[in-house]
């Protein structure tokens, strides 16, 4: 392979930057160019709701400027994306637009989840430590400037994740205006946090013992000067910078000065973790989202090869949020496998690619979800939990997707009401035709929940998908009820499924 | 208890130590030792060096002063004091200045059978006559008389320039006393001063000054006049161009208009011929608002610096050095390639030496070479028609992305920097024009390569400008290298120079004004620390001047816990030596001599882990705080040595050297009984003998032992 140039470009909410990485033969990632421009458009998102076309402007110029880096770099791909200041900008589209405009990029929005998941993807990659740490329990705590994510692991599997919509920027913006009242600046950042991380404590921390604590967030590696402190030294450092002046913190550990000011409710954010969750080490990869954004491109370009599964991660999760609305467990295996067979039974046929099998996957292990809320309207709870759940590694568009399959599941079909939702491409109309068809087939083949259809066959016959079921049992019911959802999967496939039942006595 | 390193007393006055670095290269002049022609050039400097001290130094006391600036500076004068003393000081070194030329200069000039003639009245008839013709053919049509009355206001008289006062009265206005006027005319720049004239003897040789054969024939200038008397004076104007950088939207023009206001500003010296008619003195005193220590009166032609002009008439060829021809670096002799020397080994480049092509060489091969990808330079003063500035803009053209950090307040050369920032422009490249506030003095090119196996950066550092012309004249140092470490910092300085953050950490490189002088004082306070533990400690650095208080109490500090401290400081020097516990272990020498001394080395023993850097920086305030300066590391071991044996070779000088007393005079070195060491000498003929015998290993100076051979 010769060698590849990539440009990751990172728009975030006090910076713009960009990194150049080289990836040559030797299946090496190497950072050639880091360039970070301070820019605050988070400010304006987080005042106004907007961002100004002053801001927009003096962000193109510094994104025309990284098109001229990167030709000079000769960079053949590039991946630019923007976070929480432009996705919560009442303005994004034209932003984009105008971006796209004047400097030819295609910048993108990310999902607080992808963005997380790339920060995530940065930390597994680049940590070397990564796999021996998360064997204990860890939690991943990523500052950003909106909002800050704790992500925590079961074993080696990232079970958890919640967004806090508490970050750096924000609460230094909400403390501007108070900060004059007071001498004691931490203790009110400390008050800004503590409301959200108590619901948070009491919902996921309870039953967990945290060991350590991964910290991806800027500047925190300078203040501590190394990628692994104790919770002494850590509070060591906290002491020493609390009551300076984000001048004199500037200077004694060499940090832009134009950042100092948010360093503060950095490590206010920090220490009322490291108080919470108990952790005894912390870790600093001290990596961003620019790198995230290489080793995914790295990863799904097979330059480098990831020793974590990451796949796992987001079906660990949707596990979790499974059994905490204490969805049935063995129908939902049951019903994973069946699915999952069929999908790749017909996947020749289907046009389907291995991104929607994960989505299958989540949408089964979650389709029950909603009868902890309500057992006769099932369907539309599931719905509403999916949607305001978040999932690491899902986009929200995707879960949107699952969260339609599963509500279609249960729920009558109606394609002008799918159709109808607003800002629905038609590739995703389609595949929520196409998941929930299997998802019908698979469930009615486990209508009693008690998994009848624990050894299955399946054989693409021409026009039919049959079901080869090897079992004792009575399936009259799942066969009386398998009509309706068949005829729609043939509708959808062209292919009827048809159960027969071998009884081996 | 601790010691007070602060006390004013400790410290001299900077200004004050600034003359007496002009009156160490007076003293070349007036050193008999030196061929003659060399000590003109000597003393047409201190000329040029007095009237940019004026411009820049006095100018801006000038202007302390008149806005009643109270704050007293390192030596605890205020600058009313500084103005008096500097003064009185300058007046002394100006009078010994001309009575080097008389009593000195002149007769050996008449001995080796050239004549200056003084006065056009001691010109012969023939002389006389030629000169008359060489007036009214080449002087007079470019000639512009100016005279004062009521209806003419005092005219504008420019900014260093050479003029010729006259008293005039009108002829034929009876018996009576004639009402005198003002009159003035300035003496052509456009024009030589020296003008050579016939002599009847074989071998003799003899000049006049311009300004005596305009005074001959003032009276051609004014017919319907007479003319009472005419004598040459000039001025020097406020001069200190400060900028207001908050204000100016856009630098360039404001340093274009900056430019024209030069010529004006207050008049801050004037220089009279000694002997002027009192009443026209009187005039030019008034007019200028000038008196006391402000007016010199000059024993002899007024701004020696056509001296400089006479070293260059032909003939003279004995009685000046033989030009030294810079050598080829020896580990680029046989090299087409400079990349693939580079990738083999670190080089250590010591101008003018050795010569600067490589520099050259480095970045129009860059130019040229398809596999590079772009070039970033600073470039602080660059010489005319510079083949680096030719080779940026071809690279540009060549699709190359050419980064270019043009410093536009580089002093006095400002005109000069806009007509190359312009030029390469518009060949493509991307030209920054410095930073608000910092004036970017760093000296580094990086040249991004796409290699077999990915990028490589190839770094060029070094201590002085990327101007081929005064790396003949200057001492300076470069290091070529890509090494990885140095390759990612160079990347990082150009992306903070083009006004991105700065980076996380650097690797091997500090800067100012951000890191640079806390980097210092920690190598300083680490010495200390050695020294306060028993351990030898020893620091040897040379620079241009040195000047920051921080640094020298800091040097204080290290030399009164034992360490020994070796400086080499070329001009000003505010430290003071052999105050009893202070400053008892701290030498400080000054080599002035044939070349500029300009590099910047700074050597720290620490406890057998030698380091040594080498800068752009001076220690002093200006640079450590209000510019972009770096200091790299030598990590290469064989480099370090080279740069050790420089410095080792300075501090055994001593025919250039000067050695600081504790009363804070200059004096040289006792030559009696030792053998004469001349640095800069040395240098030359070592870098001829380098490359004589490039080949040869014993030539090494660093002798490695052999190895035992292993058993099979």
């Amino acid at each position: 392979m010769a060698v590849k140039m990539f440009a990751a470009i990172d728009v975030g909410s006090y910076e713009v930057c960009m990194k150049i990485f080289e990836f040559s033969s030797r299946r090496v990632m190497k950072q050639i160019d880091s360039v970070c421009y301070r820019m605050e458009l988070g400010k304006d998102t987080y005042n106004t709701g907007k961002i100004s076309v002053k801001k927009i402007e003096e962000l193109c110029a510094i994104l025309n400027d990284f098109v001229r880096i990167m030709n000079g770099y000769k960079v053949s791909s590039y991946r630019a994306c923007a976070t929480s200041s432009v996705r919560e900008a009442r303005n994004h589209l034209l932003i984009l637009e105008q971006v796209k405009r004047v400097t030819g990029i295609n910048l993108e929005i990310l999902d607080n989840s992808e963005q997380r998941f790339l920060d995530y993807k940065s930390i597994a990659f680049g940590e070397k430590n990564f796999y021996r740490i998360i064997q204990n329990g860890t939690a991943i705590v990523d500052v950003g400037s909106g909002s800050i994510q704790v992500s925590l692991f079961d074993k080696d599997k990232l079970v958890t994740t919640q967004n806090i919509r508490i970050g750096n920027l924000r609460i230094r913006e909400k403390m501007a205006d108070l900060v004059r009242n007071t001498l004691h600046r931490e203790e009110m950042a400390e008050e800004l946090i503590n409301n959200d991380l108590a619901s948070f404590k009491k919902m996921y921390l309870k039953d967990r013992t945290i060991k350590n604590l991964i910290v991806a967030g800027d500047y925190i590696l300078e203040l501590l000067k190394k990628p692994m402190v104790t919770v002494e030294e850590f509070r060591q450092m906290y002491d020493g910078i609390i009551e300076k002046q984000p001048e004199e913190i500037a200077r004694e550990y060499g940090i832009p000065s134009e950042s100092a000011s948010l360093i503060l409710p950095s490590v206010t954010i920090y220490k009322r973790l490291i108080e919470e969750t108990g952790a005894a080490n912390i870790w600093m990869p001290g990596l961003s989202l620019s790198d995230g954004i290489a080793y995914d491109y790295a990863q799904k370009n097979k330059f480098i090869r990831a020793e974590h599964n990451f796949e796992d991660d987001i079906l660990a999760a949707a596990r979790v949020i499974a059994k905490r609305y204490q969805c049935n467990k063995n129908h939902a295996r049951n019903l994973e496998n069946l699915a999952l067979l069929i999908f790749d039974k017909i996947r020749k046929v289907s046009g389907l690619d291995a991104r929607s099998r994960l989505l299958l996957q989540i949408a089964v292990i979650l389709h029950g979800c909603g009868k902890y809320i309500n057992l006769s309207d099932g369907a539309e709870c599931s719905y509403s939990i999916i949607m305001a759940t978040e999932i690491i590694g899902l986009s929200n568009r995707e879960r949107r997707l699952i969260a339609n399959v599963v509500k279609y599941n249960t729920f009558e079909i109606s394609y002008g009401e799918i159709m109808g939702q607003p800002g629905l491409t038609e590739k995703e109309y389609l595949l929520i035709l196409k998941l929930t068809a299997i998802l019908r087939v698979a469930n009615a083949l486990d209508r009693s929940h008690k998994q009848k259809f624990d050894q299955v066959r399946l054989e693409l016959k021409e026009k039919e998908l049959l079901i080869h079921v090897d079992t004792q049992e009575d399936i009259t019911l799942e066969k009386g009820l398998f009509p309706p959802k068949a005829e729609y999967f043939e509708e959808v496939f062209h292919i009827m499924p048809v159960i027969r039942q071998k009884k081996t006595i | 208890m601790e010691a007070d390193f602060t006390k004013p007393e400790y410290f001299c006055n900077r200004e004050d130590s600034w003359i007496r670095f002009n009156e160490r290269v007076l003293s070349e002049a007036r050193d008999k030792n030196i061929p003659l022609f060399e000590r003109l050039k000597f003393l047409s400097i201190t000329s040029s060096n007095f009237d940019e001290f004026f411009m820049i130094r006095v100018a801006s006391l000038k202007d302390m002063v008149n806005v009643g600036y109270q704050k007293k500076d390192i030596a605890g004068m205020t600058a009313a004091e500084q103005l008096s003393l500097i003064l009185k000081r300058v007046q002394e070194v100006v009078a010994l200045q001309y009575s080097t030329y008389n009593r000195s200069i002149l007769p050996a000039l008449k001995q080796q059978g050239l004549e200056i003639i003084a006065r056009h009245e001691d010109l012969t008839e023939a002389q006389g006559a030629y000169v008359d013709r060489y007036f009214e053919e080449n002087v007079y049509p470019v000639l512009t008389p100016m005279a004062m009355d009521s209806s003419r206001p005092f005219p504008l008289i420019r900014n260093k320039t050479l003029n010729i006062g006259a008293l005039i009265s009108k002829k034929n206005e009876g018996k009576k006393e004639a009402a005198v006027e003002f009159a003035t005319v300035q003496v052509p720049s456009v024009l030589p001063r020296i003008i050579e004239l016939p002599v009847k003897e074989t071998g003799k040789r003899a000049v006049i000054l311009l300004e005596e054969v305009i005074e001959r024939n003032i009276g051609k200038l004014f017919l319907n006049y007479k003319v009472v008397c005419a004598h040459p004076y000039r001025i020097m104007r406020n001069a200190d161009l400060t900028i207001e950088e908050d204000e100016a939207a856009d630098l360039l023009k404001e340093i274009q208009k900056q430019l024209k206001k030069r010529q004006w500003g207050e008049v801050i010296r004037l220089e009279a011929e000694d002997g002027m008619d009192k009443q026209l003195l009187k005039i030019l005193k008034k007019e200028f608002h000038i008196h006391g220590n402000d007016v010199f009166h000059i024993n002899g032609p007024l701004d020696l610096t056509f001296l400089m002009k006479m070293y260059g008439m032909d003939g003279f060829d004995h009685l000046k050095n033989k030009p030294h021809t810079p050598q080829p670096v020896p580990q680029l002799m046989d090299c087409a390639d400079i990349f693939s020397a580079i990738r083999a080994h670190d080089i250590l480049l010591h101008h003018p030496y050795e010569t600067f092509d490589p520099v050259v060489q480095f970045v129009e091969q860059a130019a040229k070479d398809p596999d590079v990808l772009a070039i970033k330079q600073t470039l602080y003063r660059v010489s005319g028609n510079s083949p680096i500035i030719a080779a940026l803009a071809q690279a540009a053209e060549n699709g190359k992305q050419v980064s270019v950090l043009v410093e536009l307040k580089a002093r006095f050369d400002e005109e000069n920097n806009i007509v190359w920032a312009k030029m390469l422009e518009k060949a493509g490249c991307h030209v920054i024009y410095g930073l608000l506030g910092l004036k970017t003095h760093s000296k580094i090119t990086l040249v991004v390569r796409n290699e077999e196996d990915g990028i490589r950066r190839y770094v060029h550092l070094g201590t002085g400008n990327y101007n081929d012309s005064t790396a003949k004249l200057y001492t300076d140092c470069g290091l070529l290298t890509c090494a990885e470490a140095i390759g990612e910092d160079a990347t990082a300085v150009f992306n903070m120079l083009s006004g991105y953050s700065e980076p996380r950490h650097w690797n091997r490189l500090s800067l100012a004004p951000i890191w640079l002088r806390e980097r210092f004082e920690q190598l300083i306070a680490r010495e200390t620390q050695h020294a306060l533990a028993g351990e030898p400690a020893h620091i040897i650095a040379k620079m241009n001047a040195l000047c920051d208080k921080d640094i020298i109490e800091k040097l204080y500090e290290a030399s009164a816990a034992g360490v020994k401290i070796e400086l080499i400081v070329r001009g000003i020097c505010c430290l003071k030596t052999g105050i009893p516990g202070v400053s008892e272990n701290i030498t400080v020498r000054s080599i002035v001599g044939n070349f500029l001394e300009h590099a910047r080395i700074f050597y720290f023993h620490n406890n057998g882990q030698s380091e040594i850097y080498m800068g752009s920086a001076d220690w002093m305030p200006r640079n450590l705080d209000k510019r972009v300066e770096i200091l790299f590391p030598l990590e290469d071991e064989q480099i370090r040595e080279e740069a050790y044996h420089i410095l080792q070779i300075q501090l055994e000088d001593n025919v250039k050297a000067h050695i600081l007393q504790p009363d804070g005079t200059y004096e040289k070195i006792d030559k009696r009984g030792k053998r004469l060491m001349c640095a800069q000498d040395y240098f030359c003929k070592e870098a001829a003998k380098r490359v004589a015998k490039p080949k040869d290993p014993a030539h090494d100076r660093v002798f490695v032992p052999a190895e035992p051979i292993a058993e099979e």
